[in-house]
């Protein structure tokens, strides 16, 4: 049984599973019970001055069959008292003294209102605190949360202020509604924060109802734009937490959130420089026992691995994650196409023939319909295997390059010798 | 469309002038692909590289020169 505990900045939980702050970790009942359930932590949902929200609230994107691919909501923070979630926190906490809570914060970006605010939280006992900045909707409206998340001076200067009086570890939340979100997340750094959690919900409009003509969600027959989360916007969260990972100026632990939906994807994450994850939308989906699965798998991998303890998986595929530029340009695989498993459905060759380099032919051997791959005109693109439906028609094959290997950068230093 | 022959086409001219005796002066690229000036003391010729296999082709060839 490998060690899933996990520290990150200073925040201890018995494994590297919260769920983050969104409708999951609403109440003490709703907390208590994940907790019962097997999470290590729970981000609370962002508390500051109660909102009033508007139904509807959720919409889903399914496609192909599978449920919930993406989800989008314009629910807004807590819509309780400050106190009530103060006491529920302080129950909660005394009744799982060893789980994280940490509490999701959102004030106007004043210096008094940070501090009144993360005085009470403290006072119950938060292991940590998490500043949204990167609400989308409706609190953005108002100047906080992507309002102010999306300008790098704005989460320097708040998250200095929150640092002024916090005694707790401070995680500042980041939205990827920007360019670039490791200029946000240095300014996090500047600003003393101990850790940096994303990515929070992307800018989004689930669809338009082509009966009605209303947006997906509507509000009696009004639509504003929502968050987008779910299992279609985890490669963009990795990425992030990966180019964040990887920028030295980011030097402290960060929290991955962004689609995690299992084991796998959390070990991606971690792998990809994230200390723990933070899980909504598939809890949303299925329940919270899906913790369960995660555990036990995520356990399964580390013994099959060796691995003792799950904080040795963290940053393991920062160093493997480069530039473009940083690639060999003379590395090369080729498609091989197994016509004893292929069923001939030619989807390989359709998609190579119309939309890729047109190196997979149609032949007919003994009077069975083949397809072979043109190795000296394939590019290693990929696209055959990935639209292939049988496991182990296609494999993508190394081949050894006759020349060295050289990079584009390698390639344009060398021949900007001979420019003359 | 192949461009397998041609990058062959292109990679063995490549090797044809450096084995009797050019040696890469210049390289410039723009939109037409790549042009390489060959130079063999006081003769030079241009040779126009179309292909993307060729000019990594090129490339490594122009390491092995200043090697």
């Amino acid at each position: 049984m490998a060690d899933l505990r996990i520290d990150l900045a200073g925040i201890k939980s018995p494994n590297p599973f919260w769920l983050a702050s969104a409708p999951p970790t609403n109440s003490g009942y709703q907390v208590q019970r994940a907790f019962e359930a097997g999470w290590g932590g729970a981000v609370w949902k962002t508390l500051g001055e109660p909102i009033l929200n508007v139904s509807s609230r959720f919409a889903a994107v399914s496609f192909n069959g599978q449920r919930v691919a993406g989800f989008n909501n314009i629910e807004l923070i807590t819509d309780r008292p400050l106190e009530i979630n103060l006491n529920e926190i302080l129950e909660t906490k005394k009744r799982f003294p060893n789980h994280a809570i940490i509490a999701s914060l959102m004030v106007e970006p004043q210096q008094e209102k940070w501090h009144e605010i993360v005085k009470k939280v403290e006072a119950v006992g938060v292991d940590g605190l998490e500043l949204n900045f990167g609400c989308p909707h409706g609190m953005a409206e108002r100047g906080m949360g992507s309002a102010s998340g999306q300008v790098p001076e704005l989460v320097e200067k708040q998250t200095y202020w929150v640092k002024e009086v916090a005694r707790t570890p401070v995680i500042v939340k980041l939205t990827p509604n920007i360019t670039d979100i490791t200029m946000t997340a240095e300014a996090a750094v500047r600003g003393g924060a101990d850790a940096v959690s994303m990515i929070n919900t992307i800018n989004s409009l689930a669809g338009v109802d082509l009966d009605t003509w209303n947006t997906v969600p509507h509000v009696g027959g009004k639509g504003a734009h929502g968050g987008y989360c779910g299992p279609a916007v985890k490669p963009i969260a990795l990425n992030m937490v990966a180019e964040c990972a990887r920028n030295p100026l980011v030097n402290v632990p960060i929290s991955g959130i962004g689609g995690i939906s299992n084991w796998q994807d959390a070990a991606e994450f971690m792998l990809m420089g994230a200390t723990g994850v933070q899980v909504c939308t598939a809890a949303m989906h299925h329940g919270f026992s899906i913790v369960e699965d995660m555990i036990d798998g995520l356990n399964n991998y580390l013994d099959d691995k060796g691995i003792a303890s799950v904080m040795d998986l963290v940053g393991q595929s920062v160093q493997r994650y480069s530039n473009w530029g940083d690639l060999d340009l003379n590395y090369n695989i080729v498609a091989q196409i197994n016509n004893d498993v292929c069923i001939n459905c030619n989807k390989c060759h359709i998609a190579c023939e119309d939309t890729s380099h047109q190196c997979i032919d149609l032949y007919t051997e003994s009077g069975r319909p083949m397809l072979k791959v043109r190795e000296q005109d394939c590019v290693g693109c990929n696209l055959c295997a990935i639209v292939c439906p049988v496991d182990g028609a296609i494999s993508m094959i190394e081949k050894k390059s006759t020349i060295p290997p050289m990079t584009w950068n390698e390639r344009q230093s060398l021949i900007s010798n001979f420019t003359r | 469309m192949s461009d397998h022959l041609l990058s062959l086409d292109e990679m063995k001219q490549v090797d044809g002038y450096l084995a009797s005796g050019f040696k890469i002066h210049s390289v410039h690229e723009n939109l037409s692909g790549m042009f390489v000036e060959f130079k063999r003391q006081e003769e030079d010729v241009c040779l126009q590289i179309l292909t993307a296999e060729a000019r990594k082709y090129l490339a490594a060839k122009l390491l092995e020169q200043t090697q």
